[in-house]
């Protein structure tokens, strides 16, 4: 019962964080109807960014975020204009086609620049762990739990209450419409795709302060953050933070009974 | 017209292609380590070309292509070194297996209409859940590779002491893949399957069967991919579960989307200058600086993407002229 209940907190905690990365591809995929698969490996490109900038400039790793978010941001509206933007008419399996052409430039890319050796940070400031009832919590994961939600309250916010969040609503309900009323829906969707790709800089900066990278391991958050969206439903970012929470506490409770191998 | 002539194009370009591949040997077959990276990539050409009927005609993206892959590798493979059964039946069976588990989850995929990329990600899940199973299942799988039974030379163990045989045996699979792929693209099934590819709704009120059409092109599929995993655990000499490749089986799909949806030789295509471009840059990058042949692999792969978004293979197509097109308009104007 005990580990039971230890295996639902680190799973819950573990949740926020992966619904955080689903929120960008929830944008991306939401809004532009752009199957993304190489969603997982911007997550782990910008893990690598983070130990870099960590690294280099001996920055905790929960800071990180200020730097790569903007940096990937640039990087998202330059693969739009560059890349995603010639696709969008064209059959949805030439999206499919480009983004695993990038899935594989990225992981190349990092490959290149760091090696395949799994990289890790030095202990950040949040790292320790508080007593609770005979239960213990890594407070680097609740804080970084507590973060996602913030973060994702305040994209919601974003969404509802300001122009351009109400402009990337619009184009994903009905772009045609959305230009009628004077929304510039190439911008639009550019802005979509950089927030979604600079929305993986916060979780990887979060994720450096307990997990380490290398470069296989975009796949797997991608795919993962495809399951949470698959089970979500589109435009629904309470129902990102429920399934984000069933597969967090699903994996959990799997490799405390299963082994770690499943 | 065109379409008579592209068809004599294609005919010519698979002659071609079949006439240097049966001299290749001649001039690879001094060198194993040549022989098997070009056999690498006649199983890619195989595999991308089987893809085309699922992925290509119906417009289903499949990217479970490796697991029937190693489920007839594991089927034969096992009947080989459990009970010494010759691999020629075994093959058959692996790909009679790949069917089976193919009916099994395309049933209830297509029962419950899951499309497009819901489909591509199930199928990609379903490479990831038997590589694990397998990798559980210690009676035929495990974590330790199964090696063959080493025979350097017994024609009942499919064992041979070149893979110039292989090659030939693979060679012989991508004539029938190609042959059934074109047989099926001329067939009613093959129009059923283009008109569902390009808008399910619409052909399914025109009358088209759509379930069991889809289902008739998964069975083909995954049949040609079992019988070649059969084909591929000897080639290795070992069945492994990492044999269940998720991002291999994601790169059969692109190359059938590179290649040409829909276009008989367009996978091939793919396979020969993709994959070949591949093995050759890492073969002759690889060695000093890791990644960086997938660093060209990937852009080359963008860049042909965004230039030739309907296919290589259209670079040998003749197209229809425009304007005969805008004769057409005039009149409906008049």
């Amino acid at each position: 019962m005990e580990v039971i209940i230890q295996s639902l907190f680190d799973g819950a905690l573990m949740g926020c964080i992966y619904a955080l990365i689903a929120l960008g591809l929830s944008l991306i995929f939401g809004v532009m109807n752009v199957v993304n698969f190489a969603h997982g490996n911007f997550v782990m490109l910008s893990m690598y960014f983070s130990f870099w900038v960590a690294s280099l400039w001996g920055i905790d790793a929960v800071l990180t975020p200020l730097i790569t978010f903007p940096l990937l941001f640039i990087i998202g509206m330059l693969v739009y204009y560059g890349i995603i933007d010639r696709t969008l008419k064209e059959h949805y399996t030439i999206q499919i086609a480009v983004t695993v052409g990038l899935m594989t430039f990225l992981g190349a890319i990092t490959q290149l620049a760091w090696q395949s050796r799994p990289r890790a940070l030095s202990y950040s400031f949040i790292q320790g762990s508080i007593q609770f009832g005979g239960y213990t919590i890594a407070l680097s994961r609740l804080i970084s739990a507590v973060i996602s939600l913030i973060i994702i309250i305040g994209i919601s916010f974003f969404l509802s209450k300001t122009w351009p969040g109400r402009a990337i609503r619009a184009t994903s309900d009905d772009s045609d419409a959305a230009s009628l009323m004077g929304v510039d829906f190439r911008k639009t969707y550019a802005l979509a795709f950089g927030l979604g790709s600079s929305l993986t800089a916060i979780s990887g900066g979060l994720l450096m302060t307990f997990q380490q990278v290398d470069p296989t391991m975009g796949l797997r958050f991608g795919l993962l953050s495809w399951c949470i969206l698959a089970l979500a439903g589109l435009g629904s970012i309470p129902g990102l933070l429920i399934s984000g929470l069933i597969i967090g506490i699903g994996e959990s409770l799997a490799m405390s009974f299963l082994g770690s191998q499943s | 017209m065109n379409h008579k002539k592209n068809q004599n194009l294609e005919n010519l370009l698979l002659l071609f292609f079949l006439i240097i591949a049966l001299v290749a040997p001649l001039i690879f077959g001094s060198n194993q380590y040549n022989m098997l990276l070009v056999t690498t990539v006649l199983i890619y050409g195989v595999m991308a070309t089987s893809w085309n009927i699922i992925g290509g005609l119906a417009g289903q993206v499949d990217l479970a292509s490796f697991a029937y892959l190693g489920l007839g590798a594991f089927t034969s493979g096992t009947l080989l070194i459990r009970f010494n059964f010759t691999p020629w039946i075994g093959m058959i069976l692996g790909g009679l297996v790949a069917v089976a588990f193919a009916l099994l989850i395309g049933i209830p995929l297509f029962r419950f209409r899951i499309k497009e990329v819901w489909y591509a990600l199930t199928t990609c899940a379903l490479v990831e859940i038997l590589k694990v199973i397998f990798n559980m299942w210690e009676e035929i799988g495990g974590p330790v590779e199964r090696y063959l039974p080493y025979f350097s030379g017994s024609l009942y163990h499919m064992r041979f002491g070149s893979y110039v045989p292989y090659y030939y045996l693979i060679l012989g699979m991508l004539v029938i893949a190609l042959l059934v792929n074109s047989r099926i693209s001329r067939s009613k099934l093959g129009f059923y399957l283009k008109a569902l590819g390009e808008d399910e709704a619409a052909a399914e009120v025109l009358g088209v069967n759509t379930r069991a059409c889809k289902l008739r092109a998964l069975v083909y599929y995954s049949f040609l991919i079992g019988v070649t995993g059969a084909i591929y655990a000897n080639i290795y000499g070992f069945i492994h579960p990492s044999f269940f490749n998720g991002q291999e089986s994601i790169k059969i799909a692109i190359l059938g989307i590179v290649g040409g949806r829909g276009i008989t030789y367009g996978p091939l295509l793919a396979a020969l200058l993709l994959v070949g471009t591949q093995e050759l840059l890492r073969a002759s990058l690889g060695a000093e600086v890791s990644g960086l042949y997938l660093v060209v692999y990937s852009v080359i792969l963008i860049l042909v993407v965004l230039f030739k978004p309907k296919g290589i293979a259209t670079f040998f197509q003749y197209r229809n002229k425009k304007p005969a097109k805008q004769e057409v308009k005039k009149k409906n104007v008049v």
